[in-house]
């Protein structure tokens, strides 16, 4: 082997030589000098004019890169806009489907490649089928594809478009009203929240027992449709009924009578419905239907009381849960011998100090980490659990607010990545604590301190040279949206 | 004692993605590069071999590969690897998995370790036959699919553990110098310290021609490989189609197929 054959490190990022930078062209000349397409991207809406140009250059000079960025959920608007304006994104179906799937796509880009891809449209009607179905599109690009698209699958699409707006759904109505797929139109329309109020009136009038079941359930269905399809004996328009909090009481209570569970499971779990109907439903043999009470805010003592003697343990589990219920059922179901009643106990968020330190002495771990989550617990029962070995129990103390700094400060040192990763979600970790987790092996842990409150500037530009790309976008991005808002007081 | 593992950096697929022009593999501008998941199992298993010896272990990385194969030879540096070895030659591009094996076995005969590790496959390419080739040119005794592993640092034997269908395990006492398949799940491989991976940045990789390793043009390539990709392709879609309707309705369509299926 040659000497010369030993190669070292080519792979290594150099640290800048610059400090922190105190302008948004320097940030923007550091990127650019940084060669990382990633830090480009982080930069680029604060750029302008030749360095932008020379941002855009680094992005997009390999197609590879700009494949990469044009798929990539975090790649920033300005980016995506840039691809789509360029002649990469305007030339190559690869980058063009990408930009399409992208949730951050905006209206603007989206706009940009349906007017300027007409030839590729043509050729393939899944970018329009793409771009009709993306939530950031544009009504005037869905209006477009309504009045001129032959493609039923795009014209599916916008149906299903809550971008689409009450108009765009009218004019496609009228425009396929004689269609073979008008069926499917009505099925997706009821379901769209932009249809309108009198749209849903007429789907309601034409459509299956299915159409009329998503009408009823639509936010904007008019009362009218609802009193009327009061008689209707299909089950799934009854479902949907149960749950309508804007059904009368005499019909929840004919509700009530149905054999299907699903009916009566609804109309328990319904705000509108009275009390006496409530009591009524807790007698009923599905412990489904139990199970929705237990959850309901407003039970009376007596239901609570019948409720936590139910034989069904996700009854009492629920019951557990809620926080309406008096401290006396509480401890009682906290030594419920099923572990999971015990656990809602301790999740409760109205479950008093002295329960919670009952409950920390739990012999289950599934236990004691409920209580180690809840944020009502004590310094002194978090000290105790601090002396855990259970990983749960440890990761519920690492994210307690009232967990001291000394006990956190030992476990940002531990060997389990959910421990430490429970410090760095804590609000309350100081900068002291959360210092040496600037240096934690796994990337993600990393990148969560570049949004950290706690740590100073200068202790998030120290990760500028970080080896994951994504770690390095995101102290690019959080120092540009810095540099602006300082330019902005 | 020295542990030699090999490593390979394989291709990840974006969901659209293009065939080459040759129709002989993917265009890589789709593909994203990566270390081989099997890979970091055996190169923890290396490591905690490593580190609970009171003798010295000496661990080494080999890759056959392009330039772009030291990102994954340092990531195996920054874990703890002592040395990474790279063996390129242009001739090498089109070597099925058997010539490869060729190759791993002249680095081994050159570098003379107790153990070999490797994945029981490549993500990408899953021939499983890499790790077991190189045995054979070295004719050194071999485990495939080895899912636990006990051995004392300079003894003549090792026990290994094989996975089997069903859930079975075979135990096997093997002969050292050997071969071993590494299976996932073996051990929790580490993340390299962000310390580690500022060193391994800075360590050597060395870069090895065929004739460093004894080898020639003539041992190397699809034309002296037992096998050769001839086409690569997106076999024509089955028969699918989409459920549509209300929520309800695609509901109560998935379990009319269910039922049929089952025969209700």
């Amino acid at each position: 082997m040659n000497v010369l054959n030993m190669k070292r490190g080519k792979a290594c990022r150099k640290p800048f030589d610059m400090g922190m930078p105190a302008k948004a062209t320097d940030l923007v000349r550091l990127a650019i000098k940084a060669g990382d397409p990633y830090c480009a991207a982080a930069v680029h809406n604060i750029a302008t004019g030749r360095d932008k140009r020379r941002l855009e250059a680094l992005m997009f000079d390999k197609r590879r890169n700009t494949l990469l960025l044009a798929r990539w959920e975090h790649t920033p608007a300005s980016v995506l806009e840039a691809i789509a304006n360029s002649s990469a994104g305007n030339g190559d179906s690869g980058v063009v489907i990408r930009l399409d799937k992208n949730p951050n796509a905006t209206a603007k880009a989206l706009s940009q490649l349906y007017v300027g891809q007409a030839d590729v449209r043509q050729l393939n009607s899944d970018f329009t089928v793409l771009i009709a179905q993306h939530l950031h599109s544009p009504v005037s690009v869905l209006a477009s594809i309504v009045q001129l698209s032959e493609d039923e699958q795009s014209l599916k699409a916008v149906s299903r478009n809550p971008a689409a707006s009450a108009e765009v759904l009218s004019v496609m109505l009228e425009r396929m009203a004689n269609s073979k797929i008008i069926g499917v139109l009505y099925k997706n329309l009821a379901e769209n929240p932009s249809t309108s109020t009198e749209l849903l009136d007429f789907i309601y009038a034409k459509g299956d027992e299915y159409v009329r079941a998503a009408v009823i359930g639509h936010a904007r269905c008019s009362q009218a449709v609802i009193d009327e399809s009061v008689s209707d004996k299909d089950v799934k328009i009854m479902r949907k009924l149960a749950v309508n909090a804007r059904v009368s009481s005499e019909t929840l209570v004919n509700l009530a009578a149905s054999h299907d569970v699903a009916v009566r499971c609804g109309v328990a779990s319904n705000v509108a419905s009275p009390e006496v109907l409530v009591m009524r439903l807790l007698l009923d043999d599905s412990c489904l239907v139990r199970r929705a009470i237990a959850a309901r805010l407003d039970l009376t003592a007596a239901s609570i009381n019948a409720l936590a003697n139910d034989k069904d343990s996700w009854v009492r589990q629920w019951l557990a849960r809620n926080p309406r219920i008096p401290r006396k059922v509480l401890e009682r179901l906290s030594v419920d011998f099923e572990v999971d009643v015990r656990r809602a106990v301790a999740r409760n968020t109205c479950c008093p100090v002295g329960l919670l330190k009952a409950l920390a002495k739990d012999q289950s771990a599934w236990v004691r980490s409920a209580v180690a989550y809840q944020h009502k617990s004590p310094k002194v029962v978090m000290e105790a659990l601090a002396t855990d070995n259970n990983i749960d129990v440890l990761s519920g103390v690492a994210n307690n607010p009232h967990t001291p700094q000394m006990i956190l400060q030992d476990l940002a040192a531990s060997p389990e990545l959910d421990i430490r990763r429970g410090v760095i979600l804590n609000k309350y970790a100081t900068r002291k604590t959360l210092l040496p987790l600037l240096e934690d092996p796994y990337y993600l842990h990393r990148l969560m301190l570049v949004g950290s409150v706690r740590l100073k500037g200068k202790d998030k530009w120290s990760l500028r040279d970080d080896p994951d790309f994504q770690v390095r976008f995101m102290v690019f991005r959080w120092m540009a949206s810095r540099l602006c808002e300082s330019a902005v007081r | 004692m020295k542990i030699l593992i090999a490593v390979k950096q394989v291709a990840a697929l974006d969901e659209d993605f293009e065939i080459r022009a040759d129709e002989k593999d993917v265009d890589e501008d789709f593909l994203l590069y990566d270390l081989n998941e099997w890979d970091d199992f055996s190169l923890e298993e290396a490591m905690k071999i490593k580190e609970s010896s009171d003798s010295e272990v000496e661990v080494v990385v080999v890759s056959i590969g392009p330039d772009r194969v030291d990102e994954s030879l340092r990531k195996c540096l920054a874990k703890g690897a002592d040395r990474a070895i790279r063996v390129w030659d242009d001739s090498i591009e089109g070597s099925d998995a058997i010539a490869i094996g060729k190759i791993l076995a002249a680095v081994a005969k050159k570098e003379a370790p107790d153990l070999v590790f490797a994945g029981v496959q490549s993500s990408d390419h899953s021939y499983a036959s890499t790790g077991i080739s190189t045995a054979a040119y070295l004719n050194w005794p071999h485990a495939a699919v080895v899912a636990d592993f006990k051995y004392q640092p300079g003894a003549s034997q090792a026990v290994v553990r094989r996975e089997l269908e069903g859930g079975m395990l075979q135990e096997v006492e093997i002969n050292c110098p050997a071969v071993l398949t590494i299976q996932l799940g073996i051990n929790k491989p580490r993340y390299a310290s962000l310390r580690g991976i500022k060193q391994a940045a800075a360590k050597p990789i060395e870069e090895l021609s065929l004739a460093d390793v004894g080898l020639s043009t003539g041992d190397v390539g699809a034309g002296n490989s037992m096998s050769r990709v001839r086409r690569m392709y997106i076999p024509e879609k089955g028969r699918a189609e989409m459920i549509e309707g209300s929520l309800a309705e695609q509901a109560a369509k998935i379990i009319q197929i269910i039922n049929e299926f089952k025969g209700a």
